[in-house]
């Protein structure tokens, strides 16, 4: 299957989003790598998914799960070889499956030859390559992002005696972006990968890239400057390629990383994950509403990118502080649960393993404005382990049968990166790819489903959305509309079955056909529309005119 | 065989719509836009402050307003048609409306309110009125908590009140009901309440609504019925309560809906009442109540010259209800100049009581009867205002216990009475 070649290709994209390490072991040393992900790729593209974002993959010490970078043009030993990336390369555009992958723009780790060099000596040409300072007072305003671990955005160094600047973990001290070199350097780490063939980067903690005093340094124009020259760069040399920010910002703060299109491509929608979650909890969907209703527009040719969860935790920072009372209250009541400002826990354990949820949860994901994002495993319904430190315990080995490992890997157990899920409800005997292949009516088979009917039209990633606020507050009910073609989803958040009627006027004389079992509904006419949703239900209508 | 339904089909589509609840406002209307703005919004925001994470409804029984109070309470919803309403509140909050034709007094506003709380099914329920001026958010929370998390089924409040506020509820109501069914409730009537679904359930499925008292002063059987029910009930201090000068103008109705109500009950409650001996106080949270004593000017004279021309008056239908030795000390004291007048409490207890009996079986129509009572309770009235002329908080306290203790002591009285009228 060749690639599709539109430019606005990731508007139609449904992204999957793995860790090559926790994929699949090839050489049964335990630990996931290419040659494993790329004899997977038949798993990815049977379920429905037409691009893949890895997680860093580079050589590092892993202090943070990669995105520490010692060396940015080469693939880490543990995962296998430059060529051995290019092959898997090839094999997933074969199979029509774009990849995307990590670059950490505004650090690096300690041990990349650049800090080094750069720590050795005050005079060293790579000096100004971080942010060095005699003093830890300056940018005073800005805040730490983990709380858990930092005390300061500043660090001592011993060796050259002065201290430098990180936004994230002390050891990774943060690139200088005032230095024209550091620029002009990481232009050539991203053209090194796309000429290479890859199809797009995920950009991580962009808002950093630049600090200035008086500021809390996020979000400085400095920075949006950067990133636009990066941009330019690549429509020149590369059209078709895409950038995708992470930053983790309100709405009104990351629209300006959309420029005039012609900054980035698209953008998580943060704020708009934990009200999907806040919103089934209190079976309202006002949450939901109120953040997209404070979404402004973006440029025709960017794109939000949705998701549920991923390797993070369920971020909690842009909610209020009544909000994250509230989500860990009923999200995590173990403390063991939380991680700086959030949740460490998979989709399934977070939804109760209640199927219903599951899919009403995906369903709104597919269906709402934007790309949606699947993390490896949820589509399996895999669980989490809370013991793990950190955020590993949502980074658990892929279980694809209920055979040793899992069949992750033929190392010994213990010889894994990570300890594979055992307990009897989540552990991989009980939950695994091959059981579910076999079961007509697992969540594998009806997410494979959900996607294709996702694939079937181009209204769910292009469309415009028109809220119908029914006055049953537990329904999520809105029409996503592209040229004459328009689609109506109605979605129940509540646990018990309800009456709603919705104000379809606008669409009278069309008929509503249920776009899975294609089976006509009542022709809509002058007055409210009627239906009666099960627990957790939703519809998605074609709505056609004949 | 269908019956029709007290509930309009547009009232039943907006509780589908609002569903399951924890909590519900109930609020009974009537011409009240000059001052249900203010309590709508301090109710929301007693719900926001108090209960922010819980399902709630603010429901309003109209009794057919031509001001635009209903519009009023539905304009306080919070949803997300409105996002500018309340960025803060982490839910919807509906607040609807329906109106009833018959008279506002009639029963309907409260059965509405608790039809509602059933289909909702909703775990605590407050009633508020529409004219408590000085309401306060925390008000919600104080009549509410005990229920929703204590598993109190029925709040009444108590108030910081002017020593001469309240009189009828002071020297008759608080007394007899404390006398007959054994509980110290201060406010047994009262426009503002909270209570159980499960309670609100059970009263809603008695047959209180058309028993011929056209469900008038129904709030006081409600609190009656969680009394012989033996639900659970606690009182709650909320603070000063406002004067609501328009009552006092009509004594007869307000008998009719109080001491009517009060001696209505007492023929299907008598095996409850008729085996209590003595009292317990109710649990209370905070005072049980709280006395002011700055200066008030009443018109002590008057009180005094329509219990007289009363007594004159109504001789012949005296003559039928009291017995001839009470009748005799009445017109005794009628006769006696202002600074001897003195309307002593056992009087006064014998008095209502022999009424109550006769409301029981009397020749006489029983609307009458409570019409009679009126120049008599003024009378009561004129000897506490001279009591308490310039009694301390304790001394007006303890002169009210003394009532009481005379109502409890005469109890015997009534149940001979009773027994007599059988």
């Amino acid at each position: 299957m060749p690639l599709n070649r539109d430019v606005l290709w990731y508007k139609d994209a449904i992204v999957y989003q793995v860790h090559v390490r926790t994929f699949h072991d090839s050489n049964g040393d335990g630990i996931g790598d290419f040659p494993g992900l790329e004899a997977k790729l038949d798993y990815l593209q049977e379920l429905g998914i037409s691009a893949i974002w890895l997680m860093p993959f580079f050589p590092s010490p892993l202090r943070d799960d990669g995105y520490d970078i010692a060396d940015h043009s080469a693939v880490h030993s543990n995962y296998g070889t430059l060529e051995d990336f290019r092959k898997f390369l090839g094999s997933a555009h074969d199979r029509g499956i774009r990849v995307i992958i990590e670059m950490v723009l505004n650090h690096t780790s300690d041990q990349h030859p650049w800090f080094q060099e750069s720590r050795s000596s005050q005079h060293n040409p790579r000096r100004d390559w971080y942010v060095w300072s005699d003093t830890d007072t300056r940018y005073k305003g800005t805040r730490i992002i983990f709380l858990d671990t930092e005390t300061s955005n500043w660090a001592w160094d011993p060796i050259s005696k002065s201290y430098y600047w990180h936004r994230f973990f002390s050891h990774q001290p943060d690139l200088n972006y005032d230095n024209p070199a550091v620029r002009e350097q990481m232009w050539n780490v991203m053209k090194f990968w796309l000429e290479m063939g890859v199809d797009g980067f995920r950009l991580d903690a962009v808002p950093y890239l630049v600090e200035r005093e008086g500021t809390n340094c996020e979000n400085l124009p400095e920075t949006h400057e950067i990133l636009k020259e990066l941009r330019r760069k690549l429509d020149e040399q590369f059209p078709g390629r895409m950038l995708l920010a992470e930053a983790n910002q309100w709405p009104a703060d990351l629209r300006p990383y959309f420029g005039d299109g012609d900054e980035f491509h698209m953008a998580f929608h943060f704020p708009l994950m934990p009200r999907m979650f806040m919103g089934l909890k209190l079976e309202d969907r006002k949450p939901i509403t109120e953040i997209l209703q404070q979404t402004p527009e973006i440029p025709p040719s960017c794109q939000w990118c949705l998701f549920l969860r991923n390797h993070d935790e369920l971020t909690l920072e842009m909610v209020t502080g009544m909000e994250r009372d509230y989500m860990y209250d009923t999200y995590a009541e173990s403390k063991t649960m939380r991680l700086n400002l959030g949740i460490r826990r998979r989709l399934a354990p977070l939804l109760d393993n209640d199927r219903r949820r599951i899919e009403l949860m995906n369903g709104m994901l597919m269906s709402l404005p934007g790309t949606p994002i699947v993390y490896y495993g949820d589509e399996i319904g895999m669980g989490d382990n809370i013991y793990l430190g950190d955020r590993n315990g949502v980074r658990t080995p892929m279980q694809w049968n209920g055979g040793t490992n899992g069949g992750f890997s033929t190392a010994a157990p213990e010889r894994l990166y990570s300890p594979l899920i055992q307990d009897p409800v989540y552990g991989y005997p009980a939950v695994n790819v091959l059981r579910q292949k076999a079961s007509e009516h697992s969540l594998l088979n009806w997410m494979r489903s959900i996607i294709t009917v996702r694939r079937s039209t181009g209204v769910f990633g292009r469309g415009s959305i028109e809220f119908l606020y029914p006055a049953n507050h537990r329904i999520l009910a809105y029409v996503r509309r592209l040229g004459n073609e328009a689609v109506l989803v109605v979605n129940n958040l509540s646990s018990t079955a309800q009456a709603v009627e919705l104000d379809l006027r606008r669409y009278k004389g069309n008929i509503p056909i249920e776009m899975s079992g294609k089976n006509m509904f009542p022709r809509v006419g002058d007055l409210p529309y009627p239906l009666t949703m099960g627990p957790y239900q939703f519809y998605w209508f074609r709505l056609r005119r004949i | 065989m269908a019956e029709e339904s007290f509930l309009t089909d547009d009232f039943l589509r907006q509780l589908i719509n609002v569903g399951e609840v924890d909590i519900l406002v109930g609020l009974p209307t009537h011409n009240n836009a000059k001052t249900v703005g203010s309590i709508v919004h301090t109710i929301q925001s007693g719900i926001l402050r108090g209960f922010p994470r819980e399902r709630a409804v603010i429901v309003n029984a109209d009794g057919g307003s031509r001001d635009g109070t209903p519009e009023l309470v539905t304009g306080v919803s919070i949803d997300d048609l409105r996002p500018a309403s309340n960025p803060y509140a982490l839910r919807t909050l509906h607040s609807i409306s329906t109106k009833y034709a018959s008279n506002p007094a009639s029963g309907v506003a409260l059965r509405t309110i608790l039809a509602a709380a059933e289909l909702l099914r909703a775990k605590a329920c407050v009633v508020m009125s529409p004219e408590s001026a000085n309401i306060e958010p925390e008000w919600l929370s104080k009549l509410l908590r005990p229920i929703y998390d204590d598993g109190f089924d029925l709040v009444t409040p108590t108030y910081r009140r002017h020593k001469f506020e309240g009189l009828l509820i002071t020297n008759l109501l608080y007394p007899m009901t404390r006398a007959l069914y054994g509980l110290r409730i201060r406010e047994p009537y009262s426009p503002e309440f909270g209570f159980s679904g499960r309670l609100g359930s059970q009263f809603l499925g008695q047959n209180v609504w058309n028993d011929g008292t056209g469900g008038a002063g129904v709030e006081l059987r409600f609190t009656l019925a969680a009394i012989t029910g033996k639900y659970r009930i606690c009182q709650s201090f909320l603070g000063e309560k406002d004067h609501i000068e328009r009552r006092s103008a009509d004594l007869v109705p307000v008998l009719r809906q109080t001491v009517g109500t009060l001696f209505s009950a007492l023929e299907p409650d008598f095996p409850v009442w008729s085996a209590v001996a003595g009292s317990q106080p109710a649990p209370t949270t905070g005072a049980d109540r709280e006395v002011l004593l700055e200066p008030l000017r009443v018109n002590r004279k008057r009180l005094r010259e329509m219990f007289s021309t009363g007594v004159a008056e109504l001789e012949s239908v005296f003559q039928s209800i009291l017995s001839p030795s009470t009748l005799a000390e009445l017109q005794r004291i009628a006769r006696l100049g202002e600074e001897e007048f003195h309307y002593p409490a056992e009087l006064w207890v014998r008095t209502v009581y022999e009424f109550a009996a006769s409301y029981r079986k009397s020749v006489i129509s029983r609307d009458h009867i409570v019409q009679a009572l009126a120049p008599l309770f003024r009378g009561r009235v004129f000897t506490f205002l001279m009591e308490n002329r310039n009694a301390s908080a304790d001394d007006v306290e303890n002169n009210i216990e003394g009532l009481c203790l005379e109502f409890e002591r005469l109890k015997p009285y009534l149940l001979q009475l009773w027994k007599s009228r059988e």
